[in-house]
């Protein structure tokens, strides 16, 4: 992964100093023009094309803007009734991510979201604490992170 | 009771980074705009204080192997020296010069001599401030 984007720059500078010009807008014909021919022979790379985890990590975002905006509202409709609905609780996750960056990625996008809120991670790193608004839905909020943010990180990471 | 400092420690690998970029920015924006030497000095120990909260302090030690008494000594020398050149000049000690110099691939750039005054300023207040949290921060 790192190794690719490393060849894309050099493919960069590479073009940028054929034409001579070290200005940004040939450098970035010159990285489109690198990420074409590492695409086209991907299949001779050691390692899966990065294009790919470029296409998840921009669908994880889009994710992420959608769940912001779902679950905000979810609080609004929590804080404009009158009395108190609902009963907060703590709920285990266990997560079958692997490297630190992985989890901290997800603890701060659960965080991140209203109504969930990461409270601590296990010291073996196999399971998550999060703090719900509501109780009641803890099994329909934790099927949720599994199915969206779990499998999406895997998607970019791996 | 044991804690597990995992997401504190992965934002600390990637921020720290950040930090230390923003501080020679600073450093080197201190002419025209807010920021100096002061500044960047003391963002510097502000990016190895998070080290050392993220990672313990042997971390530090391990991570920059310098005393940083030594650093305290070497910024007041160079900002000294940068006064008494001045005095070899012919000029009133601490006189700054400055010019437009054209260098290669960044064209048309200020440099001055209040820049190496100020990166002395920079390594004294990181090499004291970093010294004063050190030994404060030992158990012996």
């Amino acid at each position: 992964m790192a190794m690719q984007v490393l060849v894309n720059l050099i493919l960069a500078f590479v073009w940028a100093f054929l034409n001579n010009d070290l200005t940004p807008v040939t450098f970035a014909v010159g990285y489109v023009l690198g990420f074409v021919l590492l695409f086209l022979l991907r299949r001779f790379l050691p390692a899966p094309f990065y294009g790919r985890r470029i296409v998840a990590l921009v669908v994880l975002i889009g994710i992420f803007l959608k769940e912001l905006i779902l679950s905000n509202i979810d609080v609004i409709k929590h804080v404009a009734k009158p009395q108190q609905a609902f009963t907060p609780g703590i709920v285990a996750l266990p997560i079958h991510l692997r490297s630190p960056r992985e989890i901290t990625t997800l603890a701060n996008l659960i965080s991140l979201t209203p109504g969930t809120l990461s409270v601590d991670v296990s010291v073996d790193n196999s399971t998550l604490y999060i703090h719900v608004l509501d109780i009641s839905a803890a099994e329909e909020v934790s099927d949720d992170i599994k199915n969206t943010f779990e499998k999406r990180i895997r998607e970019v990471t791996r | 009771m044991k804690t597990n400092d995992l997401i504190l420690q992965t934002v600390t690998k990637v921020v720290l980074f950040i930090i230390l970029v923003f501080a020679v920015f600073i450093l080197n924006a201190g002419h025209h705009s807010p920021g100096g030497g002061f500044v960047g000095g003391l963002l510097t120990t502000s990016a190895f204080v998070l080290l050392s909260l993220a990672f313990g302090m042997e971390t530090v030690q391990k991570a920059v192997p310098v005393n940083f008494r030594h650093v305290m000594a070497l910024g007041l020398s160079i900002a000294f020296l940068c006064g008494i050149g001045a005095t070899v000049l012919q000029y009133p000690f601490l006189t700054h010069a400055f010019g437009y110099v054209h260098l290669p691939l960044l064209g048309e750039t200020e440099l001055t001599t209040a820049l190496i005054f100020d990166i002395g300023v920079y390594l004294t207040v990181t090499g004291a401030t970093m010294t004063a949290i050190l030994t404060i921060g030992e158990d012996r």
